[in-house]
């Protein structure tokens, strides 16, 4: 019986009070290429050379997306899907983005979507 | 006092479950516990230790659930001045939610989860029984639904969303967890059809659970019946419950000793258990052991509940052609609807914004408000800020999302308020899922926008344990309503 609530409130203190003490560095990233890099050598095949899509790829448009959306799409599609077992939004560019991960085409999400922002927006 | 307070309740909540221990050998151990202890010091001491902010202005809050009275309660802390306003029409919109798995295994009562607002509205702030129609973030203002209009010079959107029943064809009604919902009852709730995403659904989930043991105890012949658990293509607020009422009805049908009578089917419109790999994987084995069934990239889109039928478009990818440019074959998305029979089907509605929040300008193409997602703040409009099930963010809505959130979302107001430039703290997509694996035991599966586990304390996180059992039924619920919807937890 001591072991149990014991644990319970071990439990409980440290979940609640793991906002408060200093937390683990996330462990640093780093990318064998730079996002414009990778958007060169392989976005742009199929979203054009200024992100205005190419229907014949199937590539859509990503020059009239705000920066919250590309960001969240990104994520949709690096991630698999934005919950536990919730299908991605974009299913056959998630099987495409893993293809290139693999050969070392990936990104910081937050810096590919300021890159396709900055660089393609029409709509500012 | 506060803390007190939640040791109070959660003595209180093993109280009223005999056989864990004596309230006398709780006390003991809890005045004995360190760590205990260290719970009592922090909760007290988190919020006082920072000093008062002078800033002002009028402070307007739209919905008033978890997110809504935290945040009201957290800047009542830290203002010295608060002008804080929160409208919210539902009388009982701090119940606890993550509470109606419980119910619909048979642990808990509707009552255990039932608060009302009132209890706990911050002093000084002013709750109004109304709800926003319209918002006009230009001009700094918003209507009501009893026509009044009402200004503010910072607002805080907390509407929470909408679980929409009626996006599945043959079945109707958009509502919430405790409002009204006779309209989806017309159909969910009976004859095979149930669902806890609601409060009441999730009692008549406990009813429908007994109907089906009791229709195993009587079925015979080789066929078994059908138990599918359903999982949508929007993002859904407490990702893990289509799984914990599975593990839930599994239980429930080996104590009744006819699990063998019955297949328990997960059909998600995913192709994975959880975006977190060593989850995925855990869960996957846990999906074995029990003989689970599962069909990935499988959504519900209709259902016939006199047939008892449900209708559900399966996806897939198939190699098309080699394509020179990415060096590999290209895919193409295939999908075709498939009908299967069920004797019982749990519905996680597919969710939304509301349309009065997600089709205003503080909407988006989506609906859900986009804000900058460490921020919280709104992405075009800087005296505008968005927290919990509402939010555009990725992965986590849960109360222990918004439990993270709302500490961020008051520190980068107050830094807005008092005209600073940089807004000084960020959320890191922290979220906890503490998944009911069966009647006694839970995974606490807590992970962050790195994808990967990131938990609290020193355990492997992808074990199923009794004590996160314990947590989750005795402990969680007074560390909510009393810890967080105080501001101090």
């Amino acid at each position: 019986m001591k072991k149990i609530i014991l644990a319970l409130f071990a439990g409980t203190a440290l979940l609640f009070l793991s906002g408060c003490g200093d937390k683990p560095k996330a462990e640093v990233v780093t990318y064998k290429y730079t996002p414009a890099e990778v958007y060169k050598a392989t976005c742009s095949h199929c979203h054009g050379e200024k992100g205005e899509g190419m229907a014949e790829k199937k590539g859509p448009a990503l020059n009239k997306k705000t920066l919250q959306e590309l960001e969240m799409e990104l994520f949709d599609v690096k991630n698999g899907g934005l919950g536990q077992s919730t299908a991605t939004e974009h299913e056959v560019m998630e099987h495409n983005m893993k293809k290139l991960s693999e050969k070392g085409y990936t990104y910081d999400i937050k810096a590919m979507a300021k890159y396709l922002f900055d660089s393609f927006n029409i709509i500012k | 006092m506060k803390s007190n307070k939640i040791i109070e309740e959660v003595l209180r909540e093993i109280e009223k479950h005999e056989g864990v221990m004596s309230r006398r050998d709780a006390m003991k151990f809890l005045a004995a516990s360190p760590v205990a202890a260290s719970v009592l010091a922090g909760a007290a001491t988190a919020t006082e230790a920072k000093a008062a902010s002078t800033a002002t202005g009028k402070i307007l809050i739209v919905g008033g659930g978890l997110a809504g009275i935290s945040t009201a309660a957290k800047l009542t802390h830290m203002l010295s001045n608060p002008d804080i306003t929160v409208i919210e029409p539902n009388p009982k919109s701090v119940s606890y939610q993550p509470g109606q798995t419980l119910i619909a295994g048979g642990v808990w009562q509707k009552s255990d989860i039932e608060y009302k607002t009132e209890d706990f509205v911050p002093k000084g702030v002013k709750l109004v029984k109304d709800s926003v129609v319209s918002f006009d973030p230009k001009n700094n203002k918003v209507m009501t639904a009893s026509g009044t209009e009402i200004s503010y010079d910072y607002m805080i959107v907390a509407t929470g969303l909408t679980l929409n029943f009626g996006a599945i064809k043959g079945l109707e009604g958009e509502i919430t967890s405790m409002g009204d919902n006779e309209i989806v009852r017309k159909k969910v709730g009976k004859n095979g059809v149930y669902s806890i995403y609601f409060a009441d659904g999730a009692v008549d989930t406990y009813k429908g659970i007994q109907e089906l043991i009791a229709q195993a105890k009587a079925h015979t012949g080789p066929e078994k019946l059908q138990a599918i658990f359903t999982d949508p293509d929007t993002a859904i607020k407490c990702g893990g419950a289509p799984k914990k009422i599975m593990y839930l009805t599994h239980a429930r049908l080996v104590e009744a000793g006819v699990r063998n009578k019955v297949e328990l089917i997960f059909c998600p419109s995913g192709d994975k258990m959880f975006g977190v790999p060593e989850y995925h994987t855990a869960i996957l084995e846990q999906f074995k052991q029990r003989d689970f069934k599962w069909e990935y990239k499988t959504n519900l889109v209709e259902i016939d509940t006199d047939k008892k039928i449900a209708t559900f478009e399966k996806k897939w990818l198939e190699k098309g052609e080699y394509d020179e440019d990415l060096k590999e074959y290209t895919m193409v998305s295939m999908s075709k609807k498939v009908e299967k029979k069920y004797d019982f089907i749990h519905i996680t509605p597919p969710q939304k914004a509301s349309d009065i929040v997600g089709k205003s300008p503080i909407g988006s193409s989506k609906g859900w408000v986009p804000v900058v997602k460490e921020t919280l703040q709104h992405v075009n409009y800087k005296n505008v800020f968005c927290l919990g099930d509402v939010a555009a963010l990725p992965m986590g809505k849960t109360g222990g999302s918004a439990r993270k959130q709302y500490g961020v979302l008051a520190d980068n107001l107050i830094a807005v308020m008092e005209k600073k430039d940089k807004l000084p703290s960020a959320y890191d997509g922290y979220t906890v899922c503490p998944l009911i694996t069966s009647i006694g035991t839970v995974m606490l599966a807590e992970f962050n926008w790195t994808a990967k586990p990131t938990p609290s304390f020193p355990l492997d996180p992808t074990q199923e344990r009794w004590i996160w059992w314990l947590l989750k039924v005795y402990a969680l619920k007074p560390m909510t309503i009393y810890g967080m919807l105080s501001g101090r937890a």
